[in-house]
C-alpha cells in the first residue's frame, strides 16, 4: 500500500464522515430561514459576531453553545439508563453510516489504478443502505420505551409501525429499480445513469422509472420521519413523541441524526434517480477528453455568477427601516470584497490549471471535483425539496398514513415491478 | 319563512383529488412562490422590524394603568374604592386618607396596583367616577426583573404621562 492509497483511503473516510456533519449545520439553517421564507417571515437573522450574520447561520453557533451547557438530565424514574443514553447514540450513528456506501464521484484513475470514490467501497451498496437505516428505528423505539413515559412510547410505536409499512414499498421500488440496473452496487449505478438514452435524454433513474421515483421519494419521507410522516414527534397529539425525555446533547443528537438521516435519504435518491455525481450530457469520459474547454468555460462563468450573487447581497442585506451609519451596509462590504476574493481565488486556481496542469492525473482530478460539486448541489436541492414539503404539507392522520401506505403505495409499488419487467423481458 | 338550506359542496372525492399528487403539486408551487418572492426581495416580508420599529397604539390600546390630575395639579382620586371593588384580579391596592385642598374629603395616600396580577379588562377606568384612572399611556410591554418591581405605586402612577392627546381620547376611548 503506497502512501497515495492512504491518503485516498484517508480523504474518502473524511468526506464521508464530515461533509454529512457539515451539511447539518447547512440543513438548520435552511430549515429556520426557508421555513421563513416560505411563510413570509425572516427567520433568525439578529445573531451575530462582530456584526457579521452570515445571512443567519451564526444562530448555529448559537444553538450549539446553548445545547452543550444545558444541564444534561436523566430523569429519576428511568430504570434502564444504559438503553436511555444508548437510543440517540444509535440514531445518531446509524444516519452517519448509511452515507459510507453513497459514491460522490466516478473512480479516480491515477496511473493503473483505479480508487472507487465511496468512504467504504463495498459493492453491496443498496443492500448496506436498507440493513442500517432499518436499524435507525431501533434507536427511536429505544428512546421510546426507555424513557418510560407514555408519550415516549406512542412515538417509539408510531415510528415502529409506520417504518415497517413504508419499507415494504420502498423496497419493492428498489426492486424495479434493480431491474433496470442490473447490479446493487451503488457507483455501478451511478456509471450506468452517465449513459444517454436515445441519443440525447441522460439516463436518469427518473426517466427510467417515473413510478418509481414517486413511490421512492415518498416512502423516504416516511423513512426519515419528515413531515408529512412525522407522526412520531407529532407535537400537537404526543408532544415530542420519543424525545420527550431528552434535554441537552442527548436532544442535539436526535436533532442531528434526523438532518443527517435526511443528507442521507437526499444523497440517496439523488444517487439512485437523478444521476449521481454525473452532470447532463458530460460524462467523466467527455469531461476527461475536453477538461480545457470545460475549465475556459466555468472560468468565464464565475465572475457572472459572482456578480449576480453580489448584486442580491447588495440589495436584500441592508435594513428595511431608518437606521443612522446602517452597520449593514458595512457587513454588505465585507461580504461583497469575500465574494470578490474567492471568485478571484477560485480564477487563478484555474488559470495555474490550465497553463500548467493539463492533461494526465490534473484533468482526473479535476473531474472528481466537479463530479462531488455537481453530487452536493443535487443533494442540497434534494435537502431543499425535503424543507419544501415539510413547510407545505399538513400532517396526515394515523389511519390515513397506513391507508396510503398498504393500499395505495403497495399496489402501486407491485404495478411498476409488473411493468418494469415486461418491458425489460420484452426488449431483451 | 322557511329555513336557508345552504348545500356545502364536498371537496377532494373527485379522481385527481384523491390521487392526492396534483393537490400536493399545487400546494408546493404557491409555497415555492412565496419562497422566491420573498429571497428575491427581502423587504417584501410581512414582518414588523420589532424591537426598533415599534407597532402603532391606538388611544383605545389598553395600556398600563396611570392617575390623572386636575388642570391645578391636584390628584383626581377620591379614594372612593370603586376600582378596587370592581376588580376582578384583585390587583388594586388603595388606602384612603385625609385631604386638605377643598377638592374633596378624601384622597389615596397608597395607590398600588399589581402588574402581575392585573388582567388589563379596563373595569377599573370604567368604574371611576372621577376619571382618575386612564389606561391611555400606550405602554404595551410590561416586564421586569424582580417581582417587587412589578407593584407599581402612587407616585409612579402619577408620573406616567398620557399616550396621546386628550381629543384623540375622548373620541376613542370616551
Amino acid at each position: 500500500m503506497s502512501a497515495l492509497d492512504i491518503l485516498i483511503i484517508l480523504l474518502r473516510i473524511a468526506f464521508g464522515a464530515f461533509v454529512p456533519l457539515s451539511f447539518v449545520a447547512v440543513l438548520v439553517w435552511m430549515e429556520r430561514r426557508g421555513a421563513a421564507f416560505f411563510q413570509d417571515r425572516a427567520g433568525p437573522n439578529r445573531c451575530n459576531v462582530y456584526g457579521i450574520r452570515a445571512a443567519g447561520l451564526i444562530q448555529n453557533i448559537a444553538d450549539a453553545i446553548k445545547l452543550i451547557f444545558k444541564e444534561d438530565v436523566v430523569p429519576g424514574h428511568i430504570t434502564y439508563k444504559f438503553y436511555f443514553i444508548l437510543a440517540p447514540m444509535l440514531v445518531f450513528i446509524t444516519a452517519l453510516l448509511c452515507f459510507a456506501v453513497i459514491p460522490f464521484a466516478d473512480a479516480l484513475v491515477i496511473g493503473d489504478r483505479e480508487y472507487i470514490m465511496q468512504a467504504v467501497p463495498m459493492d453491496i451498496g443498496i443492500l448496506w443502505f436498507l440493513a442500517i437505516v432499518g436499524f435507525g428505528v431501533y434507536g427511536i423505539i429505544l428512546a421510546g420505551w426507555s424513557s418510560h413515559n407514555k408519550y415516549g412510547v406512542l412515538g417509539g410505536l408510531r415510528a415502529a409501525a409506520q417504518v415497517i409499512s413504508y419499507e415494504i414499498p420502498m423496497g419493492l421500488a428498489l426492486v424495479s429499480l434493480l431491474a433496470v440496473y442490473g447490479t446493487v452496487d451503488l457507483s455501478a449505478m451511478a456509471q450506468y445513469q452517465g449513459q444517454l438514452l436515445f441519443g440525447f435524454i441522460p439516463a436518469w433513474g427518473f426517466v427510467l422509472q417515473p413510478l418509481g421515483v414517486i413511490i421512492f421519494i415518498v416512502a423516504a419521507f416516511a423513512e426519515t420521519n419528515r413531515t408529512p410522516f412525522d407522526l412520531a414527534e407529532g407535537e400537537s397529539e404526543i408532544v415530542a413523541g420519543y424525545h420527550v425525555e431528552y434535554s441537552s446533547m442527548k436532544f442535539a443528537l436526535f436533532f442531528m441524526g434526523e438532518y443527517v438521516a435526511m443528507f442521507v435519504s437526499s444523497a440517496l435518491i439523488v444517487t439512485l434517480y437523478f444521476g449521481s455525481y454525473q452532470i447532463p450530457w458530460l460524462s467523466t469520459e467527455t469531461l476527461v477528453a475536453y477538461a480545457r474547454p470545460v475549465v475556459i468555460i466555468i472560468m468565464i462563468g464565475l465572475p457572472v455568477i459572482g456578480w449576480l450573487f453580489g448584486e442580491w447581497i447588495k440589495k436584500n442585506n441592508r435594513t428595511h427601516y431608518y437606521r443612522p451609519d446602517d452597520p449593514r451596509s458595512r457587513e454588505t462590504t465585507i461580504y461583497i470584497s469575500l465574494l470578490w476574493s474567492l471568485v478571484a481565488i477560485l480564477e487563478l486556481i484555474l488559470l495555474c490549471y490550465v497553463i500548467f496542469a493539463a492533461g494526465g492525473v490534473a484533468d482526473r482530478i479535476l473531474v472528481v471535483l466537479l463530479q462531488i460539486g455537481s453530487f452536493l448541489l443535487k443533494t442540497f436541492l434534494m435537502c431543499f425539496v425535503y424543507v419544501w414539503v415539510r413547510w407545505t404539507l399538513p400532517r396526515f392522520r394515523y389511519d390515513q398514513l397506513q391507508k396510503i401506505g398498504w393500499e395505495k403505495m403497495l399496489p402501486l409499488a407491485l404495478l411498476n415491478i409488473f411493468i418494469t419487467g415486461a418491458i425489460i423481458v420484452s426488449f431483451n | 319563512m322557511g329555513i336557508k338550506v345552504r348545500v356545502v359542496e364536498r371537496k377532494g372525492r373527485t379522481f385527481l383529488e384523491q390521487l392526492y399528487l396534483v393537490e400536493v403539486a399545487k400546494g408546493m408551487a404557491v409555497t415555492l412562490g412565496h419562497f422566491f418572492r420573498n429571497i428575491l426581495d427581502n423587504s417584501r416580508l410581512y414582518v414588523r422590524h420589532y424591537p426598533e420599529v415599534k407597532p402603532e397604539i391606538t388611544p383605545r390600546w389598553r395600556g398600563r394603568h396611570r392617575l390623572t390630575r386636575h388642570d391645578d395639579g391636584t390628584v383626581k382620586c377620591v379614594a372612593c374604592f370603586m376600582c378596587q371593588t370592581n376588580c376582578p384580579s384583585h390587583c388594586i391596592m388603595i388606602e384612603a386618607g385625609e385631604r386638605h385642598d377643598e377638592k374633596s374629603e378624601k384622597m389615596p395616600v397608597r395607590f398600588d396596583i399589581d402588574l402581575l396580577e392585573c388582567i388589563y379588562c379596563g373595569y377599573c377606568v370604567e368604574a371611576c367616577p372621577m376619571d382618575a384612572i386612564r389606561m391611555d399611556t400606550g405602554i404595551f410591554s410590561v416586564t421586569s426583573d424582580s417581582r417587587e418591581s412589578m407593584v407599581i405605586g402612587l407616585e409612579q402612577l402619577l408620573e406616567t404621562p398620557g399616550g396621546f392627546a386628550e381629543s384623540d381620547y375622548k373620541k376613542g376611548g370616551g
